[in-house]
């Protein structure tokens, strides 16, 4: 049943784990564990809990997220070409409007869970990047995620999440790339700075 | 003769179980959701390939990575096809998933979903056999007669959670592929929803072997079978469109990637994905 994986995929696509690192040096596993340890702690955190104490909760989440996700590469590269062409203030700009997305997007959904385990299984690493396979076991399910990270500076960071092959910064990509054929990079950054707008006024 | 000798055996085993299994099921009926949907992930466990596959991904490995290879030239009349299936979803499907999941509870629906499965065997077993995957297809093959008979008619699934088998889900779309047909263009056909021409054709011949045909060659039944079943797969993942809808800048192309990596990731158009999966 194609239609079940399919609807499978971008459900698993929509409430991946975050997956931060720290500082450690040592391997890409290493690294992936205790951020994504943390903010899972902060997820399950009844005193941090409820719709009032959103803001904090977000805002103590996104610290951990900088130390292991790499926004700035991956706002690079979902823009693909247009990075080199835009100078450095509209990239700064840019890189708080899509970790401003994603933060909207995957803590939205990951508030909507808690209790997960995650289990590490695999890693690989080829030069500078790595993949680190993890299964994500909600009540009813378990889900395979894969990070994709890249080491800089003796540090591994997240720059891509993959699930059974469908990648979260492909997606947004061809989505930019269509916008920025008929809208140019402007286009594009009110397009953003509207769909941000959208989650403010949710009740959630 | 042997044979007979054998079935009866065979027979005077699944019967003894099925016994066994009437109790087994009512308790066991929690793990079985978390096995159900856990079941691709044992699959990918097979394959430890697949993060080699992932590492090697063009996309990963270049800094600014080249346009990605799709080929959607009918995307004017694809998106109007996209809007009115949107409008069937907001409209029909939608409204008809609120009154079927009011009535029947989370357990059964799962049932229902098992027992669509497990007719659509046939399916699976022959697309196994096409690709070669002999010993997939003999998993295949003892779900379907497990589920058949200890499962009660397929409503259960005791060979994931009693045998371990994990169901091997191959369509005619991944056997295509498989012997090297290309994807062609991209489709989002109405009603059915994101395809290409391989998986327009994978899916004709998925509907032209189901066995349903065999017993009701009527398209009124096939369309209302086909109906039910994707309302039942709806009401067991209710948010995943309306997510889809909410997290993206351009839904159309959001939906398109997704359907295309996650069908490439299927089919395993590198060798040595197919290689890691013929083992016998």
């Amino acid at each position: 049943m194609s239609m079940k994986r399919l609807f499978a995929i971008m459900f698993f696509f929509m409430l991946v784990g975050w997956a931060p690192a720290v500082m450690a040096s040592s391997g890409p596993t290493e690294a992936l564990k205790p951020t994504l340890t943390d903010i899972m702690a902060i997820l399950s955190n009844p005193s941090l809990a409820g719709n009032e104490q959103k803001l904090v909760r977000r805002s103590k989440i996104m610290d951990i997220a900088e130390q292991g996700f790499d926004f700035q590469e991956m706002s690079k590269r979902v823009l693909g070409k247009t990075w080199k062409k835009i100078d450095s203030q509209q990239r700064e700009h840019f890189v708080g409007l899509f970790t401003k997305l994603l933060e909207n997007v995957y803590i939205g959904k990951l508030e909507g869970y808690s209790g997960q385990e995650i289990v590490y299984k695999d890693e690989r690493i080829k030069g500078k990047r790595a993949a680190v396979s993890t299964v994500v076991q909600d009540q009813q399910m378990l889900i395979p995620v894969n990070y994709i990270m890249i080491e800089k500076d003796a540090s591994w960071q997240v720059y891509d999440i993959n699930i059974e092959g469908v990648s979260l910064l492909r997606n947004y990509r061809e989505q930019f790339k269509s916008i920025l054929r008929k809208q140019k990079f402007e286009g594009l950054v009110k397009v953003l700075e509207e769909k941000n707008t959208s989650f403010d006024s949710e009740g959630s | 003769m042997k044979v007979s000798n054998k079935s009866k055996y065979v027979k005077f085993f699944l019967m003894t179980f099925l016994l066994f299994l009437s109790v087994g099921c009512a308790q066991k009926k929690n793990d079985s959701l978390v096995q159900n949907q856990g079941a691709g992930v044992g699959q990918q466990e097979s394959r430890n390939d697949e993060m080699d596959i992932l590492l090697s991904d063009d996309f990963y490995d270049a800094e600014f990575p080249s346009a990605t290879d799709y080929y959607d030239p009918l995307e004017p009349m694809n998106r109007i096809f996209f809007e009115f299936n949107d409008k069937v979803y907001y409209w029909v499907l939608s409204p008809m998933n609120n009154v079927y999941t009011a009535v029947l509870p989370v357990d059964i629906r799962y049932s229902i979903g098992n027992f669509f499965n497990n007719i659509a065997a046939p399916v699976r077993l022959l697309n196994n056999v096409l690709q070669g995957k002999i010993s997939d297809a003999g998993v295949v093959l003892s779900r379907f007669l497990i589920n058949s008979t200890l499962g009660v008619y397929g409503f259960g699934d005791p060979a994931l959670i009693e045998f371990g088998l994990e169901p091997k889900l191959e369509d005619f779309g991944q056997t295509l592929g498989y012997w090297g047909l290309g994807e062609g263009i991209y489709f989002c056909w109405p009603i059915i929803g994101p395809s290409s021409v391989r998986d327009t054709f994978g899916f004709a011949g998925d509907v032209a072997t189901h066995p349903m045909v065999y017993f009701v060659n009527d398209f009124r039944v096939s369309a209302g079978y086909y109906g039910a079943g994707r309302v039942n797969l709806l009401s067991l993942n209710p948010d995943v469109y309306e997510d889809l809808k909410k997290y993206a800048l351009d839904p159309y192309v959001s939906m398109r990637q997704v359907y295309l990596d996650y069908r490439r990731n299927k089919v395993g158009d590198s060798a040595l994905k197919q290689r890691s999966d013929n083992e016998l």
